[in-house]
């Protein structure tokens, strides 16, 4: 493959609490209703925060993510053969922790008969059992099930897991390690890092997620799984397989600066996103829209303010900017994804979603962000942000095909 | 993964429990479990035996890797015991409550700016991350890796720490 020759998506799925698939993704965002609500799940009693966006009907984290890569590779026209080839690159939390599932209607569905009950003592029994294979096992599992015969890769970043692994994907592909790779992500709200969350003062007391914005308060989590298929761009026109969108560019880069907070000049995001603009070739100002990695949190986005401002220079009065975690929440191991295939249609479709929750300016962030309603497409490339505990940064540079 | 076309240089490496060792030592905001303190003894060990003084020098964009079957076991059982009896958790639990935290520590401690990277290895541990390390040396975003393996008993419990120290890369 090219040195610079951009790396096909071919196919993509995700799932939020907007809804089930890319077009109720797309019509989540464009509407810019955030979708959080009182968590009915579990039990938050004693909690300073008690919502989260949530879907009411859920599966197991297993069989939401084997559900997610089938219809991705479905998507992308991939036959048997082709999966066989593929490999798969998973994101999820790397601990046991108490995977929820399934639920309709929010309540814990039993495994036996199928009834549904309240969240008393009985029933969180069920809610906390676990909800299939486990890491590191569960990515096997799913290769099994889903038929792809390639090597797995499991990665526990935190909140860059699935950007690292969608970088990770085309720098194999780029290399010629594979033909094709399917990135996999999910996180579904559960009571042990909703607790440690609310613990760490993490949650906006409020109730929204107001990225950038004054008055911000912190994050809210969300449900997020997510499939896509990457392949290169020989595969592709071999299959005639038509992409979705071409990822140009990518970059990781770390901050060195302390174990949770991150670099309040943003150094190492700003170099991930130099990295990203550099593999792609592009100057920064064909950087139409940022879909940033701003959870609501005052240091966390006013340092990712400083980041673009390092890596765009003026160009960052102009950029729009807006961070879709306002309307999905926080989907932690997952997000890269959720926020990289949220973008991908959003450039297809040719608007740009709001940041919701604004209030008003923060000087610390001085941005262009969308707000009120969404922008037309100016130019065909974005990029996706994340950034996480440790000072793991990426930058993810997707184009419209 | 298959390996790319240069095969990096070992630099450094290093074990936790090395012959007259006892625990490593307490490491300040991390609790509970030998987890954090583990790679942080293993790692200063390696990257001083590489470098002797912190910080590595600069322009070396080193990488941290971190590979374990399951976390820190130990606290996040302590959490989901807490969370089941209506508990309240303690703050430093959510900040080391992933794996990034402490190599983030490491990072910071020893001016590492390449990219940090934890793995749940899915064949052997060694194998991964070493695949993974190959992989960011060659795409360019690191000039060396340091990995770190944190070997577990069948319960979960950290019971000692390989570090190794990568170089070697192009850039992109």
């Amino acid at each position: 493959m090219g040195e610079r020759e951009p790396v096909p998506i071919s196919g993509m799925h995700a799932v939020s609490a907007l809804g089930r698939g890319a077009d109720a993704q797309l019509a989540g965002v464009l509407c810019g209703a955030p979708a959080f609500r009182p968590v009915r799940r579990f039990d938050t009693t004693g909690r300073r925060v008690t919502v989260a966006a949530t879907l009411p009907d859920v599966g197991t984290l297993s069989d939401e993510l084997a559900d997610a890569i089938d219809a991705a590779c479905r998507a992308a026209g991939l036959h048997p053969a082709d999966r066989a080839d593929s490999a798969l690159l998973l994101a999820t939390h790397g601990g046991p922790i108490s995977q929820p599932g399934p639920f309709r209607a929010d309540r814990p569905v039993d495994p036996v008969d199928g009834s549904t009950g309240g969240t008393d003592g009985s029933t969180d029994r069920r809610a906390q059992a676990p909800g299939g294979p486990q890491v590191p096992a569960l990515a096997g599992h799913l290769a099994r099930r889903c038929g792809l015969g390639g090597p797995t890769r499991i990665y526990t970043s935190a909140c860059v897991s699935a950007s690292t692994a969608v970088a990770d994907a085309a720098a194999m592909i780029r290399r010629g390690d594979r033909e094709r790779v399917v990135v996999a992500a999910g996180y579904l709200v559960e009571p042990d890092q909703f607790a440690l969350f609310d613990a760490g003062r993490a949650l906006a007391a409020d109730g929204a997620v107001r990225p950038f914005s004054a008055g911000r308060k912190g994050l809210l989590l969300g449900d997020g799984v997510a499939a896509v298929v990457l392949e290169s761009a020989e595969a592709a026109r071999r299959r005639g397989a038509e992409p979705v969108a071409t990822l140009h560019g990518w970059g990781r880069a770390g901050d060195a600066y302390h174990p949770c907070q991150p670099d309040p000049a943003g150094r190492g995001l700003a170099r991930a996103v130099g990295a990203a603009l550099g593999r792609a070739g592009l100057p920064a100002a064909a950087v139409g829209y940022v879909n940033a990695n701003a959870t609501g949190t005052g240091y966390s986005d006013a340092s990712e303010a400083a980041a673009l401002r390092l890596a765009l220079g003026d160009l960052a009065d102009r950029v729009p900017v807006s961070s879709t975690k306002s309307l999905h929440g926080h989907a932690l191991e997952a997000s890269g994804l959720l926020e990289l295939v949220v973008t991908v249609l959003a450039l297809r479709h040719g608007k740009l979603p709001v940041n919701a929750g604004w209030l008003g300016p923060d000087e610390a962030c001085p941005l262009d962000v969308v707000i009120d309603a969404p922008r037309p497409v100016g130019s065909p490339y974005a990029l996706s942000l994340n950034a996480a505990f440790g000072g793991a940064n990426t930058a993810l540079l997707v184009g419209a095909p | 993964m298959s390996a790319g076309s240069a095969t990096p240089r070992l630099l450094a490496e290093a074990r936790w429990p090395e012959p007259g060792d006892g625990d490593p030592p307490p490491l300040p905001g991390f609790v509970h479990s030998p987890f954090h303190p583990l790679v942080a003894a293993v790692a200063d060990r390696c990257l001083t035996r590489r470098y002797g003084e912190r910080p590595v020098p600069p322009g070396v964009r080193c990488a941290v890797v971190l590979a374990s079957a399951a976390g820190d076991r130990p606290s996040a059982e302590h959490v989901r015991a807490t969370v089941a009896a209506g508990g309240r958790i303690g703050p430093l639990f959510f900040f080391q409550s992933v794996p990034n935290s402490v190599a983030g520590h490491v990072a910071a401690r020893w001016g590492l700016a390449g990219p940090v990277v934890c793995l749940s290895p899915t064949g052997d541990p060694r194998a991964d991350v070493t695949a993974e390390a190959e992989l960011l040396l060659h795409d360019g975003d690191a000039d060396e890796a340091l990995l770190v393996l944190i070997e577990q008993a069948s319960d979960g419990a950290p019971t000692g720490a390989v570090a190794v120290l990568l170089g070697g890369g192009t850039s992109p």
